[in-house]
């Protein structure tokens, strides 16, 4: 039900052994060179140039390639020969299955059908972002994976509204946040009117009323469907290359003026109309 | 009765579990550790059968209390509950780290079952 990984998918499934897979991991760490080794391997670069270039890195955000290129020691042209040449020598963690006798050829393929199948559901639709926004594919993705968690999660009937920027986000009955960092650098918040907290507690609990629940635990349920939907987004992610870090949900109670967007940060407000009278609203604070 | 040890900062999480393991008739939960120090404590003087975590709660996280889990008790079974079952980094550190699964979240009772069966 969640966003996997391949090797995820086959222990989960009891297709392959913890301990098959973890050596297929160890294979796949022995014979995948990184992009360092793989630059000095085709004579393009100095180990003392890696060496300086990674002490350089620990003062500046930017790719071990790209910082090469920067500084001159890599042309452009080499920078995207060792790439490919990366790209082409990648062992997959199916091949790797195969290598160490955990899958036949024919099971990866019939297994690869059944994951692609089983994954259909959190391929990516497209949102539209204002421009401007840095890491836009992200959030992007981190919208519609919010809107398929609120329909498969919350099982709640919605229509998504446009997304617009703000300076200052609505306050609301109840707001639950969690901080993303790593490659990027953002706030991820859902707001609920009282009616759509109790609808989110009734979902996350599986219980049919929550009239007598307190209200601690009607805000935790809010804040555990953030922490369901931004693990996943740091699943989807990592898929594409990105890392993305989470931190526990927190609940935020700003007051009646609203939630003022930090400084250096750019609003996305993402409306989710459920019903009349009732607010839902995802939120979005992005590092410019 | 296997007796079951349930570790996670969220109440809601807890219930989920709780119901589920109360439901199966197979399991019993022997208490609900609010995050990885609890968890170590509750492992000592409850004595759980199996034991699930998640990974991303304040204080001691999953990851750490699932290192220190496995130094004191090289036998202890451990099955990580998280939303960041799918970060293919974090999935292989807990299986490295000793976790016997990885329970994706949002998860299903029939799946959380069967990984508790087949420990």
């Amino acid at each position: 039900m969640a966003v996997k990984f391949f090797g995820q998918f086959l222990v989960e499934k009891g297709i392959v052994s913890r301990e098959a897979l973890l050596k297929a991991i160890d294979l796949q760490e022995q014979k995948n060179v990184k992009f360092g080794e793989m630059a000095v391997a085709m004579g393009y670069v100095t180990q003392d140039d890696i060496t300086r270039a990674h002490n350089a890195q620990l003062s500046q955000d930017i790719k071990l390639g790209d910082l090469l290129v920067q500084t001159g020691i890599l042309t452009l042209n080499q920078l995207n020969e060792i790439i490919t040449r990366q790209k082409n020598n990648h062992l997959y963690i199916g091949e790797a299955l195969i290598l160490v006798g955990a899958l036949s050829n024919e099971q990866l393929q019939q297994y690869l059908d059944d994951f692609k199948a089983d994954q259909a559901p959190y391929i990516c639709d497209r949102v539209e972002l204002p421009g401007g926004i840095a890491d836009s594919e992200i959030w992007e993705m981190a919208a519609d994976l919010t809107y398929k968690m609120i329909t498969r999660v919350l099982g709640l009937p919605f229509r998504a509204g446009k997304c617009e920027t703000i300076t200052t986000a609505a306050a609301n009955f109840d707001m639950a946040a969690m901080d993303l960092s790593g490659d990027v650098d953002a706030r991820f918040i859902v707001s609920v009117s009282q009616e759509l907290q109790k609808s989110v507690a009734k979902a996350i609990l599986g219980e049919t009323s929550v009239d007598e629940e307190p209200p601690e635990v009607l805000e935790d349920t809010v804040m555990e469907f953030v922490n369901v939907v931004c693990g996943n987004i740091a699943a989807k992610a990592s898929q594409a290359g990105k890392i993305v870090t989470i931190t526990p949900p927190v609940t935020i109670n700003p007051d009646t003026a609203g939630l003022a967007v930090p400084d250096g940060y750019a609003g996305l407000c993402f409306p989710i109309l459920v019903s009349e009278g009732e607010t839902m609203q995802l939120l979005l604070f992005v590092r410019k | 009765m296997i007796k079951v040890l349930v570790v996670d900062d969220s109440i809601s999480v807890a219930r989920q579990l709780e119901k589920i393991i109360a439901e199966s008739g197979e399991f019993t939960c022997v208490g609900h550790a609010k995050n990885g120090a609890e968890a170590i404590k509750m492992n000592h003087s409850e004595n759980p059968d199996i034991i699930c975590m998640d990974m991303n709660m304040p204080g001691m996280d999953g990851l750490t209390a699932l290192r220190s889990l496995t130094m004191l008790d090289k036998d202890v079974k451990v099955v990580m509950v998280t939303s960041l079952g799918g970060v293919g980094d974090k999935f292989t550190e807990a299986l490295k780290l000793g976790a016997k699964n990885v329970i994706s979240k949002p998860f299903e009772a029939g799946d959380v079952l069967k990984i508790l069966r087949s420990l």
